[in-house]
């Protein structure tokens, strides 16, 4: 099943989770955007589809603009190490282990599951100036280069701070957990990692005029009737029932 | 037309077939055809114009018709519209005051899960208690029918489906 899934959803489960949008918009949006090509709907043409085989997914979200930008030149295809388990999570204190900031630790800042990349914040970062122009030098920002998951970053072992392997085992409340084979302590997951577009996390988000509230949503008010859907219009225009009218046949 | 060829100068290999009018006989054959939105008669272009995919297509054309419902007409041989009021459609909303349900839902709400209401559900909850009550009392025959049976249960398929059809409409009531 996992591998059916694979293979007809490319996005990654953080990602549609991150993003809170529906399946359906985000795999419309990552085919339109001249990505690929349909022959005209009309009755002189054969319906015939040309499709990208795969789509190269990059620091861009894959429902935007510039993704299908950078997906409409063809590239060689880009072979990333299936996890089945995804480990690393927003929020997440890891070190990077490869670089210039080798050895440095940060917090997980940006997921993008289907390269196995994690982004660290200030980390493995290259400078840039914005903005400039003859009277003004410019504002520096930090760009962050994504890291390899487990080859590139490592998550820390709570005990010590230092870099480990984790397994994600069964705690005592039948909760999966991610556990350091070293010293067996359990790294929690950060709250963070609940966050979406939308909200920090659940409890906190900001409803709006056109928000269903949970009074009103919990209301069942539906009660079993011996009576057919005209029935209870009837019922609530206060037409009363008269009587059935004559047979009716079909010859 | 086959032009004869006697058979004892050339062997049938050889012999060709000579076609003297043109092969196509007048016929053309239209693939991948397509018209422009200014192409055919005006009746054709409005006849066009109302298409779905042809608005698509030309959003941005100066069609006369843009597919609207004329809530009037032209009178008879004048220019003059009349427009006529039950031709302007009547949005039918219903009331909503009290009505606290919104388009979204917010992510704050626990996940409300209601199962399938079938056929059987209705049943319990139409019958059971009375059901239950006359075992309890020993108000069921033997074959489990009750003996003071309740409106509900007195109900036959014929009855119930004479009752569900005695729904009229009140419109032509004054």
């Amino acid at each position: 099943m996992r591998l059916t899934q694979s293979l007809l959803s490319p996005v990654g489960k953080m990602t549609k989770l991150y993003s809170n949008l529906p399946e359906s918009y985000i795999k419309r949006a990552m085919e339109k955007g001249k990505v690929g090509w349909k022959t005209p709907r009309a009755v002189q043409y054969q319906p015939k589809e040309i499709k990208k085989k795969h789509y190269r997914f990059t620091m861009n979200r894959p429902w935007t603009d510039e993704f299908a930008r950078q997906n409409q030149v063809s590239r060689k295809k880009v072979y990333v190490k299936p996890i089945p388990k995804w480990s690393y999570f927003r929020g997440d204190m890891v070190e990077v282990l490869v670089g210039k900031d080798k050895g440095k630790q940060g917090t997980v800042s940006q997921v993008i599951e289907e390269r196995n990349w994690v982004v660290v914040e200030g980390l493995n970062a290259h400078y840039r100036l914005v903005g400039k122009t003859a009277q003004y030098p410019g504002t520096m920002i930090a760009s962050e280069a994504p890291l390899l998951v487990d080859d590139h970053v490592a998550l820390l072992d709570p005990a010590d701070n230092k870099p480990c392997t984790i397994e994600w085992r069964y705690n005592e409340s039948g909760e999966r957990v991610r556990v350091s084979t070293r010293s067996g302590r359990i790294i929690p997951t950060p709250t963070q990692a609940e966050e979406t577009y939308d909200y920090k996390t659940a409890a906190t988000y900001r409803e709006s005029e056109r928000d269903t509230k949970e009074d009103d949503l919990t209301i069942i008010s539906f009660k079993p009737q011996l009576s057919t859907f005209e029935m209870d219009v009837a019922e609530s225009m206060g037409i009363e029932l008269g009587p059935p009218p004559s047979e009716t046949h079909w010859y | 037309m086959l032009l004869p060829i006697p058979t004892s100068l050339v062997s049938y290999a050889q012999c060709r077939a000579l076609h003297t009018s043109a092969s196509l006989l007048g016929k053309r054959n239209f693939r991948k055809f397509l018209l422009g939105p200014k192409a055919g008669t005006l009746a054709f272009k409005n006849e066009r114009a109302k298409e779905v995919s042809f608005r698509k297509k030309f959003p941005d054309i100066d069609i006369p018709d843009y597919g609207t419902r004329p809530t009037g007409a032209h009178r008879l041989g004048d220019s003059t519209f009349i427009t006529v009021p039950e031709m302007i459609p009547e949005l039918v909303v219903p009331d909503l005051t009290d009505f606290n349900l919104k388009p979204y839902v917010s992510y704050r709400c626990p996940e409300v899960v209601q199962e399938e209401f079938t056929a059987r559900d209705l049943f319990n909850a139409v019958y059971s208690d009375k059901i239950t009550a006359d075992f309890e009392r020993g108000a069921l025959t033997e074959g489990g029918q009750p003996r003071e049976p309740s409106a509900e249960e007195s109900l036959t398929a014929e009855s119930a489906r004479q009752r569900a059809r005695g729904v009229h409409t009140d419109i032509w009531e004054k």
